[in-house]
């Protein structure tokens, strides 16, 4: 110290001082061997994190083709525009407004789209629109510098057939929801929040086919989300090509047919009975299946969406595995099949009463047809003569009524490939105790009502066709399918690691048949019933109006009250039902209609399945020999 | 006479400080050119190395006495800047901060930088009188009013973070004006009580909350912060020093600066690029300069003439610590986030120039040890 101090202990004071700054810088030392040493690889892995990106490359869905090659359903490339989100940042919703009015845009259905993106941590991107226009991309690359975030990406899009064409058999995709990936079966397959994937129809049930596997991008992005470079690129697969067993001019006939119906509802198969391929599969009123691909998102689509929900008519029922109807008439062939082979009725001795009908306790139930006298099995079926059924029934009983159902299988799913398949309701004790709990039991008259089915047998129509293709085949019962085969599809990229490609070759193959059901009907009685059925068409039966010449078409019509009769077309009109199959001793096609509150099965069940025979007809057999000089007009 | 004074002072000038504070510098111009590689930045920097060098040997070469004798002068003048600052118009607002003053030619200047000199030397001339006895009650309520006059102007800015760094200036001064050691005893230990009474106090009050709220909790608890929010500063410097690792991060092309993940990359949180870039052999190597230096000014100081000497160099070297504390403190979490610079590192003309004026004035008066 050069100048005299006797006022303090300066020199201590001085050292104190730098003690001190020492100190700090020490702790400053400290601290930092903490975070680089220490725990440098943990930040460095944060770090990492926060600017690579793996920014999704969709992969388009498998085509769906007909059984001739037809495409039905295939994915078209549409831009989207997509708002990265900022890792750092929490979702700005100022942006809402902006992004409406500049891309015309519900400001709604966007907020929905960024309250969803809050939700989930793990999201990468909000989509803010699809299908973008051209003004669309000029209004985003305009606006680069306000809004970095924004860009344009292509993605594949569903394309559905116009009109709703097949809409019941291949349903549509939509975006997987929050129910679906809580169920383990969607997690389990990898499914994310965002995917797309089958909600419907041949869509869902072989969605693992259909689906690509997505490629990414690995990109270095700065706080903004604004990429900055590609650091890896993997190409998506797409998914596989599958063919279903449709054949798209019996579809189009099919639904041509419902179209032209008086109410504009019904329902139409045709299968091949020899393996259960479902040859068409209409089912009316249809929807369109784009609405769920391509406009779901807009406040339109939505709207859309609610009035199928609430339409009185369900248009989206698929009627053949979800509708179920009492089936009239075409009950009886099956009850004649099942009296003979249970033994309540025999090939030489056929016989039973119609009486123009019966009475049972002080009640008349009479025979819609009149008095038929005392007509052999033959005869009752080409005439449906209730009367006669009324009887069978009655000897079979209830019991024989069941073994009949358990042996077609009605009591349960056909097992075909679509989602939901509802189960035929048959009669039992149970279900009359349950339905009318003031007389809970089973009666003679409920077996009567049940034998000609409009007790409580109420079937889904594949089901009913698939019994009766089943007794064309000799007793052979086919689960009906529709699909045909899977496509291969290539491996696509290279893994240098596992010396393998990223995403392997997926191989074809074809559809699985199970071994058909064996009803083991002796030939000479399942060929009684065949006879008789083709009698109906042929000889003097209820549908001889549509016969065609040089194709024998065996079939039953069938009349299924509704609650109550009115007036002509009206809301309780009867549902009118024809099913069949062709040729009548070696079947190739069956076909069944039902045609809803139209009226008798003669009139419009009928003409409708003779329409499918006549494209099958020229299909197969060609079109010049198709059966002109038999009128098809019978109205 | 002259080549003798040449002669001399060319052996006492202290050629380390300098050296030092010059590799600072470069080294800063290399970690704000980390930092900002796009922009002109680290050229600006350099070319305020060489105003501020020759500021510096104006200074040196300066008797500091006849300085200490204008210190009012340079003190009104200093209070004028500020208050000049403030006029909408001359004062440019940046952030909601009215700090800059603009000129024709020398771009923008911060007069809360240069202020502290004359308010330095102002302390150092009423404190810088013969001691004989104890810090009287008069001498405290002077030294307060001296720096309470430019902190006031500063907060109408306004800017805390310059303005907190004012008071080490008087605390070393007072600290070196014979104030009783209880009472520096009790206000150490106030503080280090007080805070996190004033911490639970204001949570459990409600009293701290929101924004303040959030940049505490990121530095108590940094994995569980809001790191989206208020905590994102603190959290991202955190990232970027940690990613650092022991010899820095590789791959620097994609650095947590150039991706904009870091704010302020070349100002605030110059040391958090530094962490990144050169890793915790180049901290520590800062952060020994940094102690180098001070320990050479301090040496200085206890080898000065006077007591007013001792004094200048002495709060020069309180106001250095604490702006280091403070800011490296900031860039590791450990402190909320306040704009304090990093001397000689941060980019900014006017921190440079103000930092080499005021070794300028430690050389000046190491110069002077041996003259009378």
């Amino acid at each position: 110290m050069k100048f005299v101090d006797d006022s303090q202990n300066l020199r201590v004071r001085l050292r104190l001082i730098q003690a001190a700054a020492l100190l700090m810088l020490s702790v400053l030392g400290v601290r930092l061997y903490m975070l680089q040493i220490v725990n440098g690889a943990h930040y460095s892995e944060i770090a990492e994190n926060q600017r690579i990106r793996l920014l999704p490359i969709l992969a388009p869905r498998g085509v769906i083709l007909d059984r001739n090659g037809s495409v039905l359903v295939d994915s078209r490339p549409i831009y989207s525009v997509i708002l990265s989100r900022e890792v750092t940042k929490k979702i700005d919703y100022s942006l809402i407004k902006p992004f409406a009015d500049g891309l015309q845009i519900d400001a709604e259905i966007l907020k929905e789209h960024f309250d969803q993106a809050a939700a989930s941590p793990a999201f990468e991107s909000i989509l803010i629109k699809e299908g973008v226009t051209q003004a669309d991309i000029s209004w985003v690359d305009a606006h680069q510098l306000e809004y970095p975030t924004l860009r344009i990406e292509q993605t594949p899009q569903r394309r559905y057939p116009e009109n709703g064409l097949l809409c019941h058999v291949l349903g549509y995709v939509g975006e997987i929801s929050p129910e679906q990936l809580n169920k383990p079966e969607y997690r389990d397959k990898g499914y994310k929040p965002g995917d797309v994937i089958g909600q419907g129809g041949v869509e869902a049930v072989y969605d693992e086919y259909l689906r690509g596997r997505e490629g990414y991008r690995k990109v270095i992005v700065d706080s903004r989300g604004h990429i900055q470079s590609e650091v890896e690129r993997v190409e998506p697969q797409s998914g596989q090509d599958i063919v279903i067993t449709i054949d798209l001019d019996l579809q189009k006939a099919a639904e041509e047919q419902l179209r032209k119906s008086p109410q504009g509802r019904g329902v139409v198969i045709a299968m091949d009975p020899n393996n259960g391929e479902i040859l068409a599969m209409a089912s009316a009123p249809t929807f369109d299946p784009n609405l769920f691909s391509q406009r779901i998102t807009t406040k339109e689509g939505r709207a859309e969406f609610q009035k199928l929900l609430n339409h009185p008519d369900h248009p989206l029922l698929n009627r053949a595995i979800h509708g179920r109807y009492p089936p009239g008439s075409t009950w009886k062939p099956l009850m004649a099949t099942a009296g003979l082979k249970q033994g309540a009725i025999s090939i030489d001795n056929s016989n039973l009463v119609c009486g123009g009908g019966i009475t049972i306790g002080n009640k008349f139930t009479r025979c819609m047809g009149g008095n038929h006298g005392s007509p052999n099995v033959h005869i009752a079926i080409e005439k449906s003569c209730d009367g006669y059924f009324y009887r069978l029934g009655l000897k079979m009983k209830l019991e024989g009524i069941q073994a009949m159902v358990d042996m077609f299988d009605l009591d349960k799913r056909t097992g075909i490939d679509l989602p939901h398949e509802v189960v035929s309701i048959t009669p039992s004790r149970e279900l009359k105790a349950k339905q009318t709990p003031k007389d809970p039991e089973w009666k003679d008259i409920d077996t009567v009502y049940s034998s000609f089915g409009q007790g409580q047998d109420v079937l889904t129509p594949m089901a009913l066709l698939r019994a009766h293709s089943a007794i064309g085949m000799k007793g052979h019962m086919f689960v009906p399918h529709l699909l045909k085969e899977v496509h291969a599809i290539g491996a696509v990229g290279y893994d240098p690691i596992k010396n393998a490609p990223i995403f392997p070759e997926r191989a074809a193959h074809g559809f699985e048949h199970q071994a058909p059901k064996d009803l083991r009907l002796p030939p000479d009685q399942s060929d009684v019933v065949v006879q008789a059925m083709w009698a109906v068409v042929n000889e003097a039966g209820t549908a001889t109006g549509i016969k065609l010449a040089g194709f024998d078409i065996a079939g039953k019509t069938g009349t299924a009250q509704v609650v109550s009769l009115g007036k002509e077309g009206s809301e309780h009109k009867d549902h009118s039902w024809f099913v069949s199959y062709a040729p009548a001793y070696k079947p190739e096609i069956s076909v069944v209609a039902l045609i809803e509150n139209a009226g008798l099965g003669s009139r419009f069940g009928a003409p409708a399945v003779r329409a499918m025979y006549d494209v099958y007809y020229a299909k197969t057999r060609g079109a010049k020999d198709a059966g002109n000089n038999i009128a098809m007009e019978i109205r | 006479m002259v080549a003798v004074l040449q002669k001399r002072t060319i052996r006492d000038f202290d050629w380390l400080i300098a050296v030092l504070a010059i590799g600072i510098v470069c080294f800063g111009a290399w970690q704000i050119h980390n930092a900002q590689p796009t922009e002109t930045y680290w050229q600006k920097q350099l070319i305020g190395l060489g105003i501020a060098l020759v500021a510096m040997l104006g200074i040196a070469f300066t008797d500091y006495r006849r300085l200490v004798e204008l210190a009012p002068f340079l003190y009104i003048f200093g209070l004028l800047l500020l208050v000049i600052v403030l006029i909408p118009h001359v004062g440019m607002k940046i952030n909601g901060q009215r700090c800059w003053i603009k000129l024709p030619i020398a771009g923008q200047f911060q007069p809360s930088e240069f202020v502290k000199i004359p308010v330095v030397l102002m302390l150092a001339r009423y404190f810088g009188k013969h001691r004989t006895g104890g810090l009287t009650r008069k001498e405290f309520l002077v030294g307060c009013t001296i720096l309470a006059l430019p902190i006031g102007l500063i907060l109408l800015e306004p800017d805390l973070g310059q303005a907190i760094t004012y008071v080490p200036l008087l605390a070393v001064i007072l600290f070196l004006s014979s104030v009783r050691m209880w009472m520096v005893v009790a206000v150490l230990v106030a503080c280090i009580v007080g805070a996190p009474l004033a911490y639970t106090v204001g949570v459990k009050t409600g009293l701290l909350h929101g924004y303040k709220l959030e940049r505490i909790n990121v530095i108590l608890d940094p994995e569980n912060a809001d790191k989206r929010g208020f905590g994102y500063h603190t959290w991202q410097s955190i990232v970027t020093v940690g990613e650092g690792g022991l010899t820095g991060a590789r791959g620097s092309e994609y650095s947590q600066s150039s991706l904009k993940f870091l704010p302020e990359p070349h100002t605030d949180f110059i040391f958090s690029v530094t962490a990144e870039t050169t890793g915790f052999v180049g901290c520590l190597l800062l952060l020994a300069s940094y102690g180098f230096l001070l320990t050479r000014l301090i040496n200085d100081a206890r080898r000065s003439r006077d007591r007013t000497g001792m004094l200048v160099i002495m709060a020069i070297v309180g106001g250095l610590i604490f702006q280091i504390f403070i800011n490296v403190g900031m860039a590791l979490g450990m402190l909320p986030v306040i704009g304090v610079p990093l001397p000689l590192m941060s980019a900014g003309l006017s921190s440079v120039l103000a930092t080499f004026i005021a070794i300028g004035f430690a050389i000046s008066v190491q110069l002077r040890r041996f003259v009378n």
